[in-house]
């Protein structure tokens, strides 16, 4: 891995996250290393089940009890080894220092508590607030996502809030207390198409604005291409490709990286590109075979493939894959090459 | 929420109307009339069918059955249920001391289940399938296996056994001995109580297991909140509106459902009045508790809709 760099705010080392289940063990998280920069954005992605929301529930040590275990690595924040932190100190950094948005903002606020109420209690905790400067700085977040009229939207309740303002609440209970970091798990799958680019544009705004570094977690490339400086592509638990978005966008090392890439709609083809989905299923976790976990979906597979397990190596500076056959892959110029991405 | 509230409020006038119009037809269904078990117990004896006939038409039997409904709701409407059929007294009299015993027994019921119920159901939640989780799931069980009136007996032989003292057997209300009261009622309402608890108490676990499940109960995780204030503020609101349901229901079901425990501790409460009534044929009077009884599961129907109100506010907001 790289050297820590002297902005590095989290760094996680060699990761593993198991669970405990009827089928056996699952390694939800196997290894995985990845560093986030202060002020940065950076991108987890991949299929559902490949690991990617367990890795964040890990950093914040909600991994669920007693079935889910983090049994090795190290999670350094800020000079500290989270994962030898008591359950008390880590209160003290939930929500304070480190805080998370969730996929269903439908189910994620809750429905018996006024918003207000939601809002102000992790500064009354966090930053002893009295229940009038909490009130004050609700109001003000509310100001930061977009909803007016923060002091009469305060006294209502999450059902009079649409999906997407539900979301912004959610992210201003992430921003109230002023986070080094904010951890969003698939903040927008849950949303119209419409309103997830509002959302997004908000969290990099907000990320400009105040210094917060976030990490996205997603399985839809097109969010990273747009928002992530830097992306960690992972499968079956693993990382699999990493790089800066652009590297990853126009020219990704990894077969299953440009399988994902293959079968997004792109707004920089024309219309009748076909859509090339992943062939076949992800791995059942509990009976990897003994190669590459992308193996017996890949189309670009050779023998060593299924015999051993590719380490992620460098493929130009920091862009990484771990794919015996990298060097080999077609570009995604396979299709019409893209235009420049957006930063 | 006026709207909502006032509209429950004026359903209980035809679902009163429904269960007065069905328990008139049904009590005349049953063969056998007041008049027929008053003189006609044992041997039959020498009443002659005049004598009979003039009874009958004394009590206002001899009217086609559609006059008397209207006699009896027309009195109903305006809270007068008449005399007893059999005892000739006020049915108002005769009910009010009794519905006064059951509904304290009920309350006082209410109260030992909902203490008992809520803090072992959250425990049993919060350590589920531990040793703790255990012990809470045998002893509400037992509840549920033990009548409530053979648990009133062993209590009562328990005190005669060991301390050689019985709980006192006369009733005094409330009004006139709050002590003395209490230390009659306090053990039907134990035995009956924590039977009762039973079912809150395993209705207050796996709701309360469903709402920690809940994604709200990992944000607010996610927060940094102690366990304490997420259990308290975010969980116990959510994970209330089934255990309300229940608790409300028992309770009605208690004002007037207590026959034999009330026959253990020796209380005249409602239930035995109602065996009377019934077997005596006392139209009036078992007209008159059956529509207490409804009155009373309907408001508390009512009560229960109050409280959905105060503790989700999507309801109060419809």
């Amino acid at each position: 891995m790289t050297d820590v760099a002297a902005d590095t705010l989290l760094d996680v080392r060699d990761l593993r996250t198991e669970f405990a289940t009827s089928h056996g063990v699952v390694r939800a998280v196997d290894g995985v290393s990845w560093d986030v920069r202060a002020g940065e954005t950076v991108a987890l992605v991949g299929e559902s089940g490949c690991g990617k929301s367990v890795s964040a529930l890990s950093i914040m040590g909600l991994v669920a009890r007693p079935a889910g275990r983090v049994v090795g690595g190290e999670i350094w924040f800020k000079g500290r080894d989270l994962l030898k932190l008591s359950e008390d100190e880590m209160r003290d950094i939930r929500g304070r220092e480190i805080a998370m948005v969730f996929q269903e903002p439908m189910t994620s606020l809750n429905p018996v508590l006024t918003v207000g109420r939601q809002i102000t209690e992790a500064c009354e905790i966090h930053l002893g607030y009295t229940p009038t400067q909490a009130h004050a700085r609700a109001v003000e977040v509310l100001g930061f996502v977009g909803i007016p009229d923060g002091a009469r939207r305060l006294k209502q309740y999450p059902h009079q809030f649409s999906g997407g303002m539900r979301q912004r609440l959610m992210i201003a209970i992430a921003l109230s207390c002023r986070p080094d970091l904010i951890l969003a798990d698939e903040p927008t799958t849950a949303l119209d198409v419409t309103i997830q680019a509002q959302i997004l544009d908000l969290m990099k705004d907000l990320s400009r604005q105040f210094g917060t570094a976030n990490l996205i977690i997603t399985h839809n490339l097109g969010v990273v291409a747009r928002y992530a400086d830097r992306v960690n592509v992972m499968y079956a638990g693993k990382i699999v490709e990493r790089g800066t978005a652009r590297e990853i966008y126009a020219n990704p090392r990894h077969p299953y990286t440009l399988g994902l890439l293959r079968s997004v709609p792109r707004l920089d083809e024309p219309k009748r590109a076909r859509l090339d989905p992943i062939q076949g299923q992800p791995p059942d976790l509990t009976r990897l075979p003994p190669g590459c976990a992308f193996a017996p979906r890949c189309a670009f597979a050779i023998d060593r493939c299924r015999a051993e397990v590719p380490p992620l190596t460098s493929v130009g500076g920091a862009h990484q894959s771990a794919c015996w056959v990298a060097d080999s892959l077609p570009g995604v110029a396979a299709k019409p090459v893209a235009e420049q991405v957006p930063a | 929420m006026w709207r909502y509230l006032i509209n429950r409020f004026l359903l209980m006038i035809p679902t009163l109307l429904g269960v007065a119009i069905i328990i008139f037809l049904l009590l005349r269904v049953i063969p056998g009339d007041v008049v027929e078990a008053k003189f006609m117990s044992g041997e039959g004896s020498g009443v002659s069918n005049e004598v009979l006939a003039a009874e009958r038409a004394r009590l206002g039997l001899d009217k086609p059955v559609w006059e008397q409904f209207a006699i009896w709701i027309w009195g109903v409407a305006r809270f007068d249920f008449g005399i007893s059929m059999w005892t000739g007294g006020p049915i108002s009299e005769e009910i009010a001391l009794r519905f006064a015993l059951s509904l304290q027994v009920a309350l006082m019921a209410t109260i030992v289940a909902t203490l008992l119920a809520l803090p072992l159901g959250v425990i049993a939640a919060l350590k589920q399938d531990t040793w703790v989780d255990y012990a809470v799931r045998v002893f509400s069980i037992a509840g549920l296996a033990m009548p409530s009136f053979w648990l009133g007996i062993l209590m009562i032989l328990g005190f005669l056994i060991f301390f050689k003292w019985v709980p006192p057997m006369v009733y005094t209300p409330f009004w006139i001995d709050p002590w003395q009261n209490m230390v009659q009622l306090v053990w039907p309402a134990l035995a009956v109580g924590y039977r009762y608890s039973a079912v809150a108490t395993r209705m207050t676990r796996s709701s309360m297991l469903e709402v920690l499940r809940e994604d709200y109960i990992r944000t607010a995780r996610a927060k940094g909140l102690w366990l304490k204030l997420i259990l308290v503020r975010h969980a116990l609101k959510n994970a209330m509106l089934p255990v309300v349901t229940v608790i409300g229901l028992e309770f009605a079901f208690l004002l007037g459902g207590l026959v034999v425990t009330e026959q253990v501790f020796n209380l005249n409460g409602l239930g035995l009045l109602f065996v009377q009534a019934i077997t005596r044929r006392d139209y009036t009077l078992t007209q008159a508790l059956v529509l207490l009884v409804a009155a009373a599961f309907i408001f508390v129907n009512f009560a229960m809709d109050v409280m959905y109100a105060w503790l989700d506010p999507r309801i109060r907001f419809r």
